[in-house]
């Protein structure tokens, strides 16, 4: 009905408004995906912030104290090296803490970083779900199954995103792998696993803050100080996705950072107009 | 709306939030001539209004409904393509992905819709960075060069408040019946000597006594040692204590049980409250510094909750709160007071060294 409906092509219309062609558009996001997509950038950030801030108080890595200094913390022995190597901080006032003073709210202040942290882990709860509803209603979830043909497809992807700027530079031809889904299968390994690391990041979020309510789910990942160790490290698993993540948005264009706020695309290929209509 | 449409008809090409891109990307319609006349919609999109409400009915039903939908319309339009559908795979199975809805719009409902979530997201954005810069706190603000001072009544507020919400959740997990884990003495780690200031002079030992006050008899019972080893059952256990810093160590105490004391010596009833004091404790500096700490009483309650008298098999060290110290394993460290000298029962929630400190007050783990 929708193609038949365009104004421009309709003889009998008296309407002189509309003359622009309709334009086809494919709907990608929910509006609740959209949202929840973007509410984690603040909430992501502030609980891995105060969450540093946290680490600072009791560091997982740790070596025997310095004799001189009486330093024991990884993160501190890389400030320093920073603060030594990197031309420009040479005068920095307190290299021990320079890693805190930067990816952190600061050391020495546990119990604002709790209370940021608690504000931020309960409101990235609440937006989990939000997002799955968004899924759910706007049927996003069938495009993130992971599927058989995934890892080497997802490898396909990974020597072509590897490959983009040699080529580029080279000035040779570097065909983009074809793929008929809305996500290739790097994307989709990637956009699967990080709803995965968010929920082992509450899990085992509430491993350590109820380590005695909640044992079971202690043990299930090691016990109390194992689960702290996954706690960390899932942390990294976000930053290590976002990096990339905000590249490939840029390096692929206005529609699709375009497409996480409106919520759709201009890129319809003929056949899927038609697969819509069937 | 009606306003976004004039601008929109003014100027056709206006909206940078539309881009030069989508104008390319656009696939434009296929010309159709005037033989393509669809006699069943004439002209249901003369308004945006309208294109909209397909849109939402088309939406509703996920694809447009076959009653609605004349059929033989591709085939007039794209020969070469309507051929294809062979090609396109049914839907299969209920986790299969689906082609993505495309749907046909206007370029000025386009432009408004851009507009109206650009808009909105935008708004959106402002506002968080106007919220996170108002919930961070004073030091981390001072630090970044923000010299003014955006400490208010409402950011404590809301900051305390999700400290509340997680402390009731705390109190929801907690069970009397839920027993901590216990460990085996190959398990054990070693504990540190946690102060958070200057470990007392041992002096304070010899004349310990334990103050009950809040009783139900009205009267202030004082306790020695003695007493209290040898008129109650020891208890042992191997326990993990667990420090709001992070870090935990699992150790063998024994002690009498707090529950034991309450039916001993019953607080008042209408006590729901138990503050735990040490009025030995010392700040960095070696001055007096006492230490507080609320205790609900059915936490105190708990049959794991101690006041030992022994870890690791052996006495009380002045480093571990000899001769008396309070251990909660249902709670953050900082709950287990060292060296008690006084245990006050109340019917309202008294006063927490740390609460004051910025950290929460029930610290239920």
């Amino acid at each position: 009905m929708y193609h038949s409906t365009s104004p421009a092509k309709e003889p009998n219309s008296t309407s002189t408004l509309l003359e622009e062609p309709g334009v086809l558009v494919a709907k990608k996001q929910h509006f609740l995906v959209r949202a929840s997509h973007w509410l984690n950038v603040p909430i992501l950030l502030g609980i891995i912030l105060s969450g540093i801030s946290i680490y600072w108080a009791s560091p997982i890595y740790r070596h025997k104290p310095d004799p001189i200094t009486g330093n024991f913390d990884v993160a501190a022995d890389i400030g320093i090296w920073i603060c030594v190597h990197v031309p420009g901080l040479h005068h920095y006032s307190s290299p021990p803490d320079w890693i805190y003073n930067h990816i952190s709210l600061g050391p020495g202040m546990l119990a604002s970083a709790l209370r940021l942290h608690w504000l931020c882990a309960y409101l990235f709860m609440l937006n989990g779900v939000v997002y799955l509803a968004g899924l759910v209603m706007g049927a996003g979830w069938r495009s993130l199954l992971p599927r058989r043909t995934d890892l080497f497809d997802a490898l396909k992807m990974f020597r072509y995103y590897v490959g983009v700027p040699f080529a580029k530079f080279m000035h040779r031809k570097w065909p983009h792998p074809r793929f008929d889904t809305k996500y290739n299968a790097l994307q989709r390994t990637a956009y699967f696993s990080i709803p995965v690391a968010g929920f082992l990041s509450v899990a085992t979020g509430w491993a350590i803050h109820k380590p005695m309510q909640l044992h079971w789910l202690a043990a299930l990942f090691g016990g109390f100080d194992k689960a702290r160790v996954w706690h960390f490290w899932l942390m990294w698993i976000f930053i290590f996705f976002v990096v990339p993540h905000v590249i490939l948005v840029f390096a692929d264009g206005w529609d699709t950072l375009r497409g996480m706020i409106v919520g759709w695309s201009t890129r319809v290929k003929r056949s899927q107009a038609i697969a819509n209509e069937q | 709306m009606s306003n976004e449409e004039k601008c929109n008809s003014l100027q056709p090409e206006d909206t940078p939030s539309m881009g030069n891109g989508s104008k390319l990307e656009n696939p434009k319609l296929p010309e159709a001539g005037p033989a393509d006349t669809n006699p069943a919609a004439p002209i249901a999109t003369e308004s945006p209004q309208a294109l909209e409400a397909i849109e939402q009915q088309l939406d509703a039903s996920g694809s447009p409904s076959p009653s609605v939908e004349p059929p033989p319309r591709t085939g007039e339009v794209l020969p070469p393509i309507a051929a294809e559908p062979v090609l396109v795979k049914k839907h299969q199975s209920f986790f299969e992905e689906q082609p993505l809805p495309v749907i046909e719009v206007a370029p000025r409902v386009l432009r408004y819709r851009t507009r109206r979530d650009f808009l909105f997201f935008g708004a959106g954005a402002v506002a968080t960075l106007a919220g996170a810069g108002f919930l961070l706190p004073q030091e981390t603000l001072s630090r970044l060069g923000m010299r003014r001072d955006v400490s208010s009544p409402t950011k404590e507020w809301l900051l305390n408040r999700a400290l509340r919400i997680d402390d009731d959740v705390s109190e929801a997990l907690y069970s009397r019946n839920r027993m901590v884990p216990t460990y085996t003495k190959s398990q054990i780690t070693p504990l540190k000597n946690n102060y958070n200031g200057a470990t007392p002079d041992p002096g304070y030992i010899s004349g310990w006594n334990l103050t009950l006050d809040g009783l139900a008899s009205g009267l202030g019972i004082s306790l020695d040692i003695r007493n209290l080893t040898t008129r109650f059952s020891i208890h042992e256990q191997i326990t993990r204590l667990v420090c709001v810093e992070g870090w935990s160590a699992i150790a063998w105490w024994a002690g009498l049980r707090f529950d034991d004391l309450l039916r001993a010596y019953p607080p008042t009833s209408q006590a729901g409250w138990a503050r735990v004091e040490s009025s030995v404790n010392l700040d960095a500096s070696g001055n007096p510094d006492p230490y507080f700490m609320s205790l609900d009483l059915a936490t105190a309650r708990h049959p794991q909750t101690l006041l030992a008298t022994h870890f690791n098999g052996q006495p009380l060290t002045v480093d571990h709160g000899a001769p008396l110290r309070l251990l909660v394993p249902v709670k953050l460290g900082l709950k287990s007071v060292k060296a008690i000298t006084r245990i006050t029962y109340s019917a309202e929630e008294p006063k927490d060294y740390w609460a004051e400190r910025g950290y929460s007050r029930y610290d239920g783990i």
